[in-house]
C-alpha cells in the first residue's frame, strides 16, 4: 500500500447505551476509490461524520494526509470535500448561488468560484437548472449539487455517504464518472453505499462494516474472495437463515 | 364507507395521542380549547338575546366560524390524513361513498362537536318559540355542514398545491394576518369595548353585506323563524342548503379529478440573479448574501418581520386608539421590537438546519467564525435598522408626539446591536433543533427543547431591555435640550453603541464556537425544518 490518505485508529463512538462504532480501523492509500458497505445501522454514517470532523469520537485518531482531524481541524478540513448521506441544501438559493455560496465560503477568489461554478454545473448537468431553486430539484439533482459543492474546492479527499441512494440511473452514471476521474486524478474518494454492483465496479478498496467494526478490508478482489461482492457481503453480515413458512398464502396459486 | 374512514380519524387522533409526550400534552390542549370555544361560544351566542343588533352579532360569528374552517385546514393540511385525498388514492374506492366518508370524516373529532355546540347558543340567543328553536337547530346544522363541505372543497382542490413547496409557503404566509387579527382582538377589541368604543350597535347593519352569504342565511332564517315569518325561514335555509348542495357537486368534481392527479411535483421557481450578491466581499460577503436572500425567499423570515411590526404597533395600540396617550409607550415598541428580533434569530444553526454542515466544514478557525456572525448581522441589520426606524417614527407621529420618534430610534437601534449581540451568543450556547410538526407551517424547537425557545425569549427581551437602558435615560434627560444637536448627537451614539455591542457579540460567540462546532453540526442535523 502506498501513501496513506485516510488513517483510522480505534476509532469509538457510543450514544447512550449503544456503541455505534466500536473501534473502527481502516487505512486508505492515496489515490483510492474506496467503498464502505454495511447493513443499515452498522455505523457507516458515524464513522464518515467522525472522519470528516462533524461528530465528535469517543477515542480514536482519524488522520486526513498525515493531518489529524480532530488536533489541527482547521488543516485537515481544507483538504476534504463531504457530501453527506441526506443532501439537505440551502432550499432557497438557486443550484448556481448554492455552489458559488460553497466556493466563496471555501475561500475561493470570486471570478475563480463563479468559472468552478459553471464548469461543475456543466459537468454534472445542471446548467439548464442553474437558476432554479435548490428548493424544486429532483433527489438526483441535489445529490448531484451537493458533489458540486463538495468538489469546489478541488479537496484531495472525498468523502461521501450513499451518493446513490434514489439517484436515477443517468444522474448516477454522472456521479460514478465524476469519482472515477477524481481518483484517476489522484484524490481519494471513499463512499458508503448500499449498491453492492457499483462498489464492485468502480472501487479498488473495499471494507464492510458491521455493528461498529470493520469484519472486512482489502482490494476488492480479496474482499470478494472469489466470490460476487454481494454474496461475499451476505456471508459475512447476512442472517443465517430465512423462515418464509409464515407465507404459504403468498402467490398466484393460493387464494 | 363512511363508518370505515370514521373509524380511520379516531385511529388517527388515538395513534397521535399515544406517539408521545408532546403529542399526548397537545392532544389535551386541543380538547381543552375545543371545550372553551363550545362553553363561550354557546355562552356569548346565549348573551345576544334582547340585543337590538343580535342577529347582526350571530351572522359576525358565524361568518367568524365559516372563516375558520376556511383557513385553519390550509394551514395545517397534513395534520388529519382524511383530508389529503392522495392517501386514498392507491385503493379501489367508489367517488360517492368515499365523498360521504370523508364528510363523515371531517365532521368527526373534538373540534367540529365543539363548533356545533357553540353554534347552538342561537337556540338561546336568537331564536323564539318552538318554530324558532326548530329552525336554529335545522340551521345551525346546516350551517356545520356548509362549514365542512367548504373547506372540504377548499383542501380537495388545493390538495395538489398543498403538498408542494409553494402550498407550504402559503399556509406559513397566512400566519401573518391570522397572528395580526388574534393580536387586534385580544389588544384593541377589549380595550375598546371597555371605553364604550364598541358595542353591540356598532355591529347594526353589517347584515346588509354579510345577510346574504351562507352564515348570514342562517342567522337571518333564525330571526325570520323567530319573528313569525316561518316562510322567508324556509326559504333562506332552502338556499343554504342548495349553496351547500353545490359546494358538494363542486367537491366530488374536485375529489374525482383529486384521485386520478396525486401529483406532489410542483411548479419551480426560476432566479433572476446571475450569481451571489456581495460575494466579492470574502466570507463575510458570502455569508451576508446568503442570508440576505433567505430574508427574501424564506416564508419563515418574512413571517418573523412582520410579526415583530405587528408586535411593536401592539405593544402602543392603547395609546393610539385611547386615552391618556403615553409617549413612552413607543419606546416599548422600539425595546420589544428589538428583543424579538434578537430572538427570532437567536438560534441560526437550529434555523438553517442541515445545511449548517455545508458552512461548517468551511468555518475552520476563529476568524472566519466572525466573518460568519459578522455577515449574519450585516444581513440582518440591513432590513431591522430601516424598519423598526420607520415603525417608531410611525407610531410616534400616530400618537401625535413625533418628537419621542427620535427617543425610540435612538433605543431601537442601539436595541438592534444588543439584539444581535445576544442572538449571536445564544446561537452558539442555546442552539436547539427545530421541527417543522405536521400541521403546522411555523418551525418549533423540536421535542424537548420546548424551555430552550422560552428560554431564547426571556434573555433576548429581558438583554435588550438591560442594555438601552442607557439609551433610554439618556433621550429622557436630553428631551429638553436642542432639537438640532439632540437628535444627530442621540441617534449617532446609539448607533454606534448598538454596533459595538453587536461587535463583542460576534467576538464572543465565535470564541465560543470555535470549540463547539461539532455539537452545533449534531444540532443543526436534527432539525427537520
Amino acid at each position: 500500500m502506498g501513501e496513506l490518505a485516510i488513517e483510522v485508529r480505534a476509532l469509538r463512538k457510543s450514544f447512550g447505551t449503544k456503541e455505534a462504532v466500536a473501534g473502527v480501523d481502516l487505512n486508505i492509500a492515496a489515490g483510492s476509490l474506496a467503498g464502505l458497505v454495511g447493513p443499515n445501522g452498522a455505523g457507516k454514517t458515524t464513522s464518515l461524520s467522525m472522519m470528516t470532523g462533524l461528530l465528535r469520537p469517543d477515542a480514536g485518531q482519524i488522520l486526513i494526509n498525515g493531518l489529524d482531524v480532530w488536533a489541527d481541524p482547521v488543516a485537515a478540513k481544507a483538504v476534504i470535500g463531504v457530501v453527506p448521506a441526506e443532501a439537505r441544501l440551502f432550499e432557497r438559493l438557486s443550484g448556481e448561488e448554492m455552489l458559488e455560496y460553497a466556493g466563496r465560503l471555501r475561500g475561493l477568489p470570486v471570478g475563480e468560484a463563479r468559472t468552478r461554478v459553471a464548469q461543475l454545473l456543466d459537468v454534472l448537468d445542471l446548467a439548464g437548472d442553474a437558476k432554479r431553486l435548490v428548493a424544486d430539484y429532483s433527489t438526483g439533482m441535489r445529490k448531484k449539487a451537493a458533489l458540486g459543492c463538495a468538489l469546489i474546492h478541488n479537496p484531495s479527499v472525498l468523502f461521501l455517504d450513499e451518493p446513490l441512494e434514489g439517484v436515477d440511473p443517468i444522474s448516477a452514471d454522472v456521479i460514478r464518472r465524476l469519482l472515477t476521474r477524481l481518483a484517476g486524478s489522484g484524490s481519494t474518494v471513499l463512499f458508503s453505499s448500499h449498491v453492492m454492483e457499483l462498489v464492485e465496479q468502480v472501487c479498488d478498496h473495499v471494507s464492510i462494516i458491521d455493528k461498529g467494526m470493520i469484519v472486512a478490508t482489502g482490494t476488492t478482489e480479496q474482499v470478494r474472495g472469489g466470490k460476487t461482492l454481494q454474496q461475499a457481503f451476505i456471508d459475512l453480515v447476512g442472517p443465517g437463515t430465512t423462515d418464509e413458512e409464515g407465507l404459504s398464502w403468498l402467490g398466484s396459486s393460493s387464494s | 364507507m363512511a363508518r370505515l374512514l370514521v373509524k380511520l380519524k379516531l385511529r388517527l387522533l388515538l395513534n397521535a395521542l399515544r406517539s408521545s409526550t408532546a403529542a399526548h400534552t397537545t392532544f389535551i390542549i386541543s380538547t381543552f380549547f375545543a371545550f372553551v370555544i363550545a362553553v363561550g361560544g354557546f355562552y356569548v351566542l346565549a348573551l345576544f338575546r334582547g340585543l337590538s343588533a343580535s342577529v347582526d352579532l350571530t351572522t359576525v360569528v358565524f361568518t367568524v366560524f365559516a372563516v375558520g374552517w376556511l383557513v385553519l385546514p390550509i394551514m395545517t393540511f397534513g395534520l388529519d390524513g382524511t383530508l389529503d385525498p392522495a392517501t386514498l388514492a392507491l385503493y379501489p374506492l367508489r367517488t360517492r361513498p368515499l365523498a360521504v366518508g370523508l364528510l363523515a370524516a371531517s365532521a368527526t373529532g373534538a373540534w367540529p362537536l365543539a363548533n356545533l355546540v357553540a353554534l347552538l347558543g342561537v337556540t338561546v340567543g336568537l331564536a323564539v318559540g318552538a318554530i324558532g328553536v326548530l329552525v336554529a337547530v335545522v340551521a345551525v346544522v346546516l350551517q356545520v355542514l356548509f362549514c365542512i363541505t367548504l373547506a372540504r372543497l377548499v383542501t380537495t382542490s388545493m390538495a395538489g398545491m398543498l403538498r408542494s413547496r409553494r402550498g407550504k409557503d402559503l399556509a406559513a404566509f397566512l400566519v401573518i394576518p391570522i397572528f395580526a387579527v388574534y393580536e387586534f382582538a385580544v389588544q384593541v377589541i377589549p380595550r375598546a369595548a371597555a371605553r364604550g368604543g364598541i358595542t353591540a350597535a356598532s355591529f347594526r347593519g353589517v347584515d346588509s353585506w354579510l345577510g346574504w352569504l351562507p352564515p348570514g342565511l342562517a342567522a337571518h332564517a333564525i330571526q325570520d323563524a323567530s319573528t313569525g315569518r316561518p316562510g322567508i325561514a324556509v326559504v333562506r335555509l332552502a338556499l343554504l342548503a342548495a349553496v351547500i348542495v353545490a359546494l358538494g357537486w363542486l367537491w366530488i368534481r374536485s375529489l374525482m379529478r383529486a384521485l386520478v392527479t396525486a401529483d406532489t411535483s410542483t411548479q419551480s421557481s426560476q432566479v433572476r440573479a446571475a450569481s451571489l450578491p456581495l460575494a466579492r466581499y470574502g466570507q463575510r460577503g458570502a455569508v451576508a448574501a446568503r442570508f440576505w436572500i433567505y430574508q427574501r425567499r424564506e416564508p419563515t423570515s418574512l413571517v418573523y418581520w412582520a410579526m415583530t411590526a405587528v408586535i411593536m404597533v401592539v405593544v402602543s395600540i392603547s395609546s393610539i386608539v385611547g386615552r391618556p396617550v403615553h409617549p413612552g409607550v413607543v419606546i416599548a415598541s422600539a425595546v420589544f421590537g428589538a428583543g424579538f428580533v434578537g430572538f427570532f434569530h437567536a438560534n441560526s444553526v437550529g434555523l438553517t438546519g442541515p445545511p449548517f454542515v455545508i458552512e461548517a466544514l468551511a468555518l475552520t478557525n476563529r476568524r472566519s467564525l466572525r466573518a460568519y456572525f459578522a455577515g449574519q448581522n450585516i444581513a440582518l441589520s440591513v432590513i431591522a435598522a430601516p424598519l423598526l426606524t420607520a415603525i417608531c417614527f410611525g407610531l410616534a407621529a400616530a400618537i401625535r408626539h413625533p418628537m419621542e420618534g427620535v427617543t425610540a430610534t435612538a433605543v431601537a437601534l442601539a436595541g438592534l446591536g444588543a439584539a444581535l449581540c445576544l442572538s449571536n451568543i445564544l446561537t452558539v450556547s442555546l442552539a436547539y433543533p427545530i421541527a417543522r410538526r405536521t400541521g403546522s407551517p411555523m418551525p418549533q424547537a423540536a421535542q424537548g427543547y420546548t424551555s430552550y425557545g422560552l428560554g431564547g425569549v426571556l434573555a433576548s427581551l429581558a438583554g435588550v431591555a438591560v442594555l438601552v437602558t442607557p439609551v433610554i435615560i439618556a433621550g429622557v434627560l436630553t428631551s429638553a435640550d436642542q432639537p438640532a444637536v439632540r437628535i444627530p448627537v442621540l441617534l449617532a451614539c446609539s448607533a454606534a453603541y448598538g454596533v459595538a455591542l453587536a461587535w463583542a457579540g460576534v467576538q464572543l460567540a465565535a470564541r465560543e464556537a470555535e470549540g463547539k462546532l461539532p455539537e452545533l453540526c449534531q444540532m443543526a442535523v436534527r432539525s427537520t425544518y
